[in-house]
């Protein structure tokens, strides 16, 4: 999709990011933000801003894996439960099995690894698509979540462990760090290197992929693992935020995590997308979410307005995708 | 006339792994049937009707716990065999000995039981058993076809091959289960439960039916938890305003069908992948949900408003529903153009084109009928209850695609049938109602769940590999 040599160095960058799905939507995401902050004054601070980026951890921790997934033309619909469950752990571990808090949160990273990674083995090694392996492990983690902690929930955290949710550092929250660590990798490995080619081309032509020697089964392990592992961080980082545990949380992340991803340009059916486009899925979303709120509308209308924005970005997208496609044929010719 | 059609099914018919095992559950119901009627009164020697009849007279007894409801499983069971031993003319002749024999013990058993009771002073039962009787005269009629009709009988046939679709494995899955929990516990198998089991889950069953066709297509919707939910409450809502009632059940039906048209121009004419639009449109719906009724219930329904708390003939309204349009959808995909070029789309789309079929229209269509059957859902819903919450009932939506697909429907489209969906709707339901009566906790009931979606799914791969194979 390269535009034509004829016209300057410049202008094709301008062309390229302005007609590209992230350009698209930074757009939209500069032209809600600037909506927003003429709404209210609250909006547009830096305390305020700062704030929504706590909130959005959780989700931006799951939408990043959910990329890597989602360009190679799989699905994890299991992420929320697994969030759930090793939240679950989090808490019964250290209450019911009497494990030191810091032995209790390595429970739940480990939770959520081996979720992700039965998740990988049955997609990999048994061949179950990934929407149906996920939509059962949604149903099973999230009813493992329910069993062992018999819809009871645990509180009573110590002051230290509130620290990754609720403190901050540099002025900065903490999980912020996490995520922005987390997305500067993820984005290097996608876009750098070899592992993160290999996605696109498995998402591109699995088979075609395969013949070319690439390792698809174990990429494709590691990528559903991985996200496993984000989930169960997320689910921790939500524990120490929220100072509480219960069995219920997470519930319906993964369609918020999808809406994020597809939102940013990632197609649904693999083999093109970013992490950059990701991320502002996630933050625009947010903002919406928030700004609205300070605006007055009540929390459902906004659930509203993240639907239309999300269909539209998509129709928006389609349109200038195909002007595009069209001019560079035409300029070919 | 059996000894007959015996000589000829002995073709060939040998005993394997699958075979034993159909067997074994064939001696199961013929010992339910011996066992079950007499459990509760052993020591007596009489038969279950004059027991009841008897102790109804010395004190006001508690039908359900006397386990008077039995025989309406029994009977069930009864059918069951007597229409798989007509409708697979390939099983075995052992096997069909034995399904014969045990729909004759059950039907025996019958006539004795509704005979008693006639003769008793106690002859207003026969009211409450309403649903028994005519299941018993449907197995009747049933066993004297199967001695009526010839029967075509195929050679060197294995009985594995009556495992080989998805809707016998659910049948016996939900009649096993059945037996299994009414021996645990006589209570299961109670008219009142029973019911309760078959019209729990016949909105799920009924939206499972066009979620089926969508997926069949090649497509998804995750919006019908979602347009349930809006269209049961714009239904309530207008009932409670002061429209008439006809009007307040038909209303949804045309809105779902005009939401289903909106996905269907979205999905068919702009190629927005089906996930993402019904994604945006969950999203939509929920938040206009709460929005409209700010979270109210709704109340104060006029009572001929409540479809699904009808009970003609004694058998729950839902589930006349839930039969009557799994049976015409199943007919419909089977034997009408339309039908089949929903299956030719969604197996392959660029040979279906070329065909001469239109995937827009066929996916506009599908779209459209799913909104109908959503709209028939969502009155069933709404109508269960004296009150309309305003909040869906979480992972709706993926309680009905499990429906559909552990009945069978391929999530990469172009196989399937509505039957299994309904078949699986059902058996969710006797799952949980099991694990209420056999006392495990309903905190595991998504885990069980889950891993019956797993199970369904490994079956189903093997299966093919297996066919696969044999080719």
């Amino acid at each position: 999709m390269q535009d034509s040599g004829q016209t300057s160095g410049i202008r094709v960058r301008l062309h390229d990011l302005l007609y590209s799905q992230e350009g698209v939507l930074l757009a939209i995401l500069v032209l809600s933000v600037l909506l927003l902050s003429t709404q209210t004054d609250v909006f547009l601070t830096v305390d305020n801003l700062l704030n929504q980026g706590r909130l959005l951890t959780e989700i931006g921790l799951l939408a990043l894996p959910m990329t890597y997934i989602i360009i190679t033309g799989g699905i994890d619909l299991s992420v929320g439960s697994i969030f759930g469950l090793s939240a679950i752990m989090l808490g019964h571990s250290w209450q019911a099995w009497g494990l030191p808090l810091e032995a209790a949160i390595v429970v739940a990273l480990l939770t959520g690894v081996i979720c992700g990674l039965v998740n990988g083995l049955f997609i990999v090694r048994v061949g179950v698509p990934p929407l149906i392996m996920t939509l059962a492990s949604l149903a099973l983690f999230r009813g493992m979540a329910l069993g062992i902690s018999q819809g009871r929930s645990a509180r009573g955290y110590p002051d230290w462990f509130l620290e990754l949710g609720a403190g901050e550092v540099l002025g900065v929250p903490t999980q912020l760090w996490i995520l922005v660590v987390a997305a500067l990798i993820s984005a290097f490995i996608l876009a750098r290197t070899v592992f993160g080619r290999s996605l696109y081309a498995i998402g591109n032509n699995e088979l075609g992929a395969r013949f070319s020697g690439i390792p698809v089964g174990r990429n494709k392990l590691l990528i559903y693992t991985f996200s496993g592992f984000m989930a169960g961080l997320s689910g921790y980082i939500f524990v120490s935020r929220v100072t509480t545990t219960r069995s219920d949380m997470g519930t319906g992340h993964e369609l918020d995590v999808i809406a994020a991803v597809v939102l940013g340009g990632t197609s649904i059916f693999g083999g093109t997308g970013s992490i950059a486009g990701t991320v502002i899925g996630v933050v625009l979303i947010q903002l919406l979410k928030n700004g609205l709120a300070l605006t007055g509308v009540t929390g459902d209308a906004t659930i509203v307005v993240i639907g239309t924005v999300l269909i539209c970005a998509i129709l928006i997208n389609n349109f200038v995708q195909r002007r595009r496609s069209g001019e560079s044929v035409a300029s070919a010719a | 006339m059996n000894a007959q059609n015996g000589a000829e099914t002995d073709n060939g018919a040998r005993i394997t792994p699958t075979g034993l095992a159909l067997l074994l559950v064939g001696l199961l119901m013929l010992a339910a049937w011996i066992w079950l009627p007499w459990i509760h009164q052993p020591e007596r020697g009489a038969t279950l009707a004059r027991v009841i009849a008897a102790e109804r007279s010395a004190n006001e007894l508690d039908i359900q716990r006397q386990g008077l409801s039995l025989p309406p499983i029994a009977a069930v069971v009864a059918l069951g065999a007597a229409l798989w031993g007509m409708l697979a003319p390939r099983l075995s002749r052992a096997l069909s000995l034995v399904m014969l024999v045990a729909g004759l013990l059950g039907l025996v058993y019958h006539l004795t039981f509704f005979l008693d009771l006639a003769a008793s002073d106690a002859t207003d039962l026969l009211s409450t058993m309403g649903s028994a009787f005519w299941l018993t005269l449907a197995a009747a009629l049933v066993l004297m076809l199967q001695f009526a009709l010839p029967r075509r009988v195929v050679a060197g046939y294995e009985i594995g091959k009556v495992l080989g679709n998805q809707e016998s494995v659910l049948a016996l899955g939900i009649l096993t289960l059945v037996i299994v929990v009414g021996v645990l516990n006589p209570r299961y198998v109670a008219d009142r439960n029973i019911s309760e089991i078959l019209q729990g889950n016949a909105y799920i069953a009924v939206a499972a039916i066009g979620v089926s066709m969508v997926i069949i297509s090649g497509n998804i919707d995750i919006s019908v938890g979602s347009l349930i939910g809006v269209l049961g409450i714009i239904s309530g809502a207008m009932v409670v305003a002061g429209y008439p009632v006809w009007l307040s059940w038909l209303t949804p039906l045309v809105l779902g069908a005009l939401v289903g048209a909106l996905i269907g121009f979205l999905v068919a004419w702009l190629h927005i992948p089906s996930i993402i639009v019904t994604l945006g449109m969950l999203s939509i719906l929920k938040g206009g949900l709460l929005l409209f009724t700010n979270a109210e219930w709704i109340t104060g329904m006029p009572v001929e408003y409540g479809l699904s708390q009808q009970k003609p003939l004694g058998i729950p309204m839902g589930v006349y529903i839930m039969l009557a349009l799994t049976l015409v959808a199943a007919w419909w995909l089977r034997n009408n153009a339309t039908g089949r070029a929903i299956y030719a789309v969604g197996g392959n789309a660029e040979a279906a084109r070329l065909s001469g079929i239109s995937e827009r229209r066929i996916v506009m269509s599908v779209f459209i009928i799913n909104g109908v059957f959503v709209g028939i859902a969502s009155v069933m819903f709404a109508t269960q209850l004296q009150v309309i919450q305003a909040t869906v009932p979480p992972n709706l939506e993926l309680v009905i695609i499990t429906a559909s697909v552990v009945g069978g429907v391929s999530i990469l489209g172009g196989t399937g049938t509505v039957i299994g969906s309904t078949l699986a709707a059902i058996l969710l339901n006797t799952i949980r109602s099991a694990m209420v009566f056999i006392n495990v906790s309903p905190f595991w009931l998504q885990a069980v769940q889950g891993v019956l979606i797993l199970v369904t799914v490994l079956v189903d791969i093997l299966r093919r590999r297996r066919q696969l194979i044999q080719r």
